[in-house]
């Protein structure tokens, strides 16, 4: 009987040891490919958030809060706005990635009924638009509470083009592709009742639906039909320069702006406010690392976190697997002896004991990779599902392609790493039995049978 | 005819005191061999000697007139001789016939059912098996390895009476009619009555009895 065949032999008839083995294999494995994949993500995302967004800063009109006679608040919004000169002029302060303005209008169709608001008639069947260059940067979907659901996001070469909710496309029955005519409204109120201040029609504006996005909250408040906000329509620019509710180059609402490091965000905007042409007066600025400070601090610390614990992991695991193959080959002591007595020489009998523990250690690490990619998953999404809505790649603003990161790609190791990590578990494991098997073969044969009896 | 010699054996654990003290004993094949002495004389430490579980401190012990570490202790003991334990050191995750079969040049089925065991018990665990069925086991071993000499330390130890007759007579089958040499380590008297040659290990010195005493072990503790 050779080694491979005593070595079958054992793996066969010692089944709760060769399963404990296998266990211990398999759960370190899995252990050791989830901790790496959790650093490493941890890097990538941090990478990521640093070379995605960044961060921005926002410049708007300052508004004014007074009280009437009546006693109720007002706010009063100056009248200035930013011209595409200024933003150019911003732009060349440098580092600047994107920019994207927002005019905000109202717009009814005769083909579109909105989803009711508070004292819904005909009169007041209005949405409001956003119309913007690039709808991916729109708050609503850097925050997630809007999520693109099918089409493409609008882009600076897009004219036309509007994205409706999906509440809003059933309602309608309309479908990305539909054309739709859009005419301009501007929502008052009078008697109590809302009105449509622009009764009569001059300006029209044909335009596509190129996405349906799906709204993340409810909205419970009560609003007149043109606030809900599932009748918000994101446009291109031009559709509010169609419908006379805004010009070309000029830009009543906030204008975004992304740079690419959200460690320069403060000495850009100290440049960026030291522009003469700008009234700093009538306009503030405002930053958002979207959080990239917090998300650092978090990320850095969950770095350091992962690494003591793959240090821990690391070393109780080898410490373990050691303890553990030392006390089986101390087991196996007797046998050894007996194989010695027999004639067997001692390579051939730890040959035997390294095949066993090989094809147990092989097994459980082929099963633990399938066994990881769950665990990797679900980690994946409880401790970086969070950080997700601030991951807009570049593809997703400037194609409009929509385009979420899977999570899972996040901790999921290369095979290289993988295939690293199985191959230094497989030597600890070689390494130990070779140990743990030396430390009884370099005993003479007749001291091995003298401990045994 | 010698097959198997030692030439001015010592051994010492510390190298101080001397276990063996210059033994030089011939052994020859077709014979029984008892080494009778009190416990811890040295009895089991010679048969390690003999079949080359450990070296000696000083002189040699030669197989067929040649040094048993000429060619390493481990083909020594893979060629040469076969061991019987008291506690019969089985593999106890393997059935008998693969027992047998770890050592085994010849099918280790025949040799079982020689010594007794029926096919089913052939394929059973060892440790379902009786005592005697277990050195039986061992005794196949032994027989499987086709070696010249067999060393049998205290093979009846752990049987019954009837039982340890049963392994006697069949150690005796060994030596007389398989043309082995046989040397016993043992403390039983009955054992060492069937021997052809009973030696007396006593403070290191080997020496030839013809008889053993009626109360050996008592004999040598006084």
């Amino acid at each position: 009987m050779n080694f491979t065949q005593r070595a079958f032999v054992y793996i066969s008839r010692k089944k709760g040891k060769t399963v404990s083995l296998f266990l211990v294999v398999f759960v370190v494995a899995v252990f050791l490919i989830s901790c790496f994949g959790v650093l490493k993500a941890s890097e990538r995302l941090s990478r990521d958030i640093r070379t995605s967004l960044g961060a921005a800063f926002y410049i708007r009109a300052n508004t004014e809060v007074s009280m009437n006679e009546k006693g109720e608040t007002e706010v009063k919004e100056n009248h200035v706005h930013i011209t595409q000169k200024e933003i150019d002029e911003i732009m060349q302060t440098g580092e600047i990635k994107y920019y994207n303005p927002i005019n905000y209008g109202f717009a009814k169709s005769d083909t579109i009924q909105f989803i009711q608001g508070d004292k819904h008639t005909a009169e007041n069947n209005m949405g409001k638009v956003a119309a913007l260059r690039f709808s991916a940067l729109a708050p609503n979907f850097t925050d997630e509470t809007a999520v693109l659901v099918e089409g493409k996001h609008i882009t600076e070469t897009d004219n036309g083009k509007i994205l409706i909710s999906e509440q809003l496309a059933n309602a309608n029955h309309l479908s990305v592709g539909d054309m739709l005519t859009l005419t301009h409204a501007k929502l008052g109120e009078a008697d109590g009742a809302y009105i449509d201040e622009i009764p009569v029609k001059t300006a029209y504006a044909q335009v596509e639906v190129l996405g349906i996005y799906r709204l993340n909250t409810e909205d419970t408040s009560i609003k007149p039909t043109a606030g809900v906000a599932d009748n918000e329509i994101y446009a291109s620019l031009d559709v509010l320069n169609e419908l006379n509710e805004s010009e070309a180059g000029i830009y009543t609402g906030e204008v975004d702006f992304y740079i690419t490091d959200p460690a320069k965000l403060e000495s850009i905007t100290r440049n960026v406010q030291l522009l003469q042409s700008i009234d700093w007066t009538t306009h503030f600025i405002r930053t958002n690392d979207f959080q990239y400070s917090k998300i650092a601090d978090q990320l850095s610390s969950l770095g350091d976190l992962v690494k003591i614990l793959l240090v821990l992991v690391s070393v109780v695991s080898t410490a373990f697997l050691t303890l553990l193959l030392t006390m089986r080959m101390r087991g196996r002591m007797q046998e050894a002896g007996i194989l010695l007595a027999a004639g067997i020489s001692k390579g051939q009998i730890m040959a035997g004991f390294l095949l066993e523990v090989l094809s147990v250690t092989i097994m459980a690490l082929i099963l633990s990779y399938i066994a990881s990619l769950c665990v990797t998953g679900f980690l994946g999404h409880s401790l970086f599902g969070e950080l997700q809505p601030n991951l807009l790649n570049e593809e997703t603003i400037t194609a409009g392609i929509q385009n979420n990161l899977e999570i899972e790609n996040y901790l999921k190791l290369s095979a290289v790493e993988t295939l690293l990590i199985y191959f230094c578990q497989f030597i600890v494991i070689a390494a130990s039995t070779l140990v743990s098997s030396i430390m009884i073969m370099r005993l003479k044969p007749k001291e091995i049978l003298s401990k045994m009896s | 005819m010698s097959i198997i010699k030692t030439c001015n054996v010592k051994y010492s654990y510390d190298g101080n005191r001397n276990v063996l003290k210059n033994i030089s004993t011939d052994f020859e094949v077709g014979k029984i061999y008892a080494i009778l002495g009190p416990s811890g004389c040295g009895k089991t430490t010679l048969l390690s000697l003999l079949g080359g579980l450990d070296s000696p401190s000083d002189g040699q012990v030669l197989f067929q007139g040649e040094d048993i570490e000429k060619k390493g202790l481990a083909y020594h003991r893979k060629n040469n001789v076969a061991f019987i334990f008291q506690s019969y050191n089985l593999i106890d995750y393997m059935t008998p016939a693969e027992n047998v079969a770890l050592t085994s040049k010849l099918p280790p089925l025949p040799i079982l059912e020689r010594l007794g065991l029926t096919k089913e018990e052939a394929k059973r665990n060892v440790l379902k098996l009786s005592g005697g069925q277990q050195q039986r086991v061992a005794i196949a071993r032994a027989l499987a390895s086709d070696a010249s000499v067999i060393l049998a330390d205290e093979p009846t130890g752990n049987l019954d009476e009837d039982t340890a007759v049963e392994i006697t007579n069949i150690l005796k089958e060994c030596a007389h009619q398989m043309n082995k040499c046989v040397i016993i380590v043992t403390h039983s008297n009955e054992l060492a009555k069937q021997a052809d040659v009973i030696l007396k290990l006593r403070k290191g010195e080997l020496q030839i009895a013809d008889i053993p005493d009626t109360d050996m072990r008592k004999g040598w503790k006084s």
